[in-house]
């Protein structure tokens, strides 16, 4: 994504030449905004090795990452399809009301945070992945296990 | 003293006009949104997110938890393009 946003744009090119054959395939993730934000901590939990590793592999390859990091970021599609494929299977129900709830609430996540703890619980259960929020400190309560959220449309215990 | 009845039928045209505007665009607010709340205070991230949902499922508001992109997702990525100034 450039930072610059072409101005006076009147057409888009929508190339539809596939990827030539040497370089090998891999699905692209189905989820829409709502579910990917949803399980964004639980594909963080899981995939962090392989997150990192690409972001090191572009870091380090001068400004090719593009092409030289093709590798492993086949490798973050494929950990990030496995989380949705498994939440996906095992935790289907609370998923999607907290999908829902966010793409109602302007994909706020303060404000779901009932469905949230639901989801939260399933996922911790059943795959053993756990939402951490990178970053913070020990000594308070992480904000999404608060019961009360300041900015919320309701005012008083989430859940 | 009665109020004659002719003195109230601009209050009632007024009030009929109000709920009319008023249901209308509710109306098309909600059609638009496919009966959910609207997005606001969008960000590049938001819009960029919302232009990719519409090529997954094909509506404006729509979701999907598949894991799996549909056929051809991969090859419908737009490009913005410009003419050059100099």
């Amino acid at each position: 994504m450039a930072s610059r946003e072409p101005q006076f744009n009147q057409q888009v090119l929508v190339d539809t030449t596939p990827m030539p054959d040497h370089i090998p395939k891999v699905e692209e993730i189905g989820a829409t905004s709502a579910p990917l934000y949803s399980a964004a901590y639980f594909i963080g939990d899981r995939c962090k090795p392989y997150n990192d590793d690409f972001m090191k592999c572009k870091d380090e390859s001068n400004g090719r990452g593009e092409l030289d990091c093709l590798k492993e970021g086949r490798k973050v599609t494929r950990c990030a399809a496995s989380v949705i494929k498994d939440i996906n299977t095992h935790c289907l129900k609370s998923f999607t009301a907290h999908w829902e709830c966010l793409e109602n609430n302007n994909h706020k996540l303060w404000e779901c945070r009932a469905q949230e703890m639901k989801l939260n619980s399933c996922v911790f259960e059943k795959l053993g992945l756990k939402k951490e929020i990178p970053g913070t400190p020990e000594n308070v309560v992480p904000v999404h296990l608060r019961p009360k959220q300041i900015y919320s449309d309701w005012p008083g215990r989430q859940y | 003293m009665g109020v004659p009845f002719e003195a109230l039928l601009p209050f009632g045209i007024i009030i009929g006009s109000f709920t009319v505007g008023g249901a209308g665009l509710w109306a098309v607010r909600k059609w638009d949104n496919e009966g959910k709340m609207p997005r606001w205070n969008k960000d590049k991230w938001d819009r960029v997110m919302m232009e990719r949902d519409l090529r997954i499922t094909g509506t404006k508001r729509g979701q999907s938890s598949n894991h799996e992109a549909p056929k051809g997702f991969e090859l419908s990525n737009p490009w913005k393009i410009e003419k050059r100034i100099f």
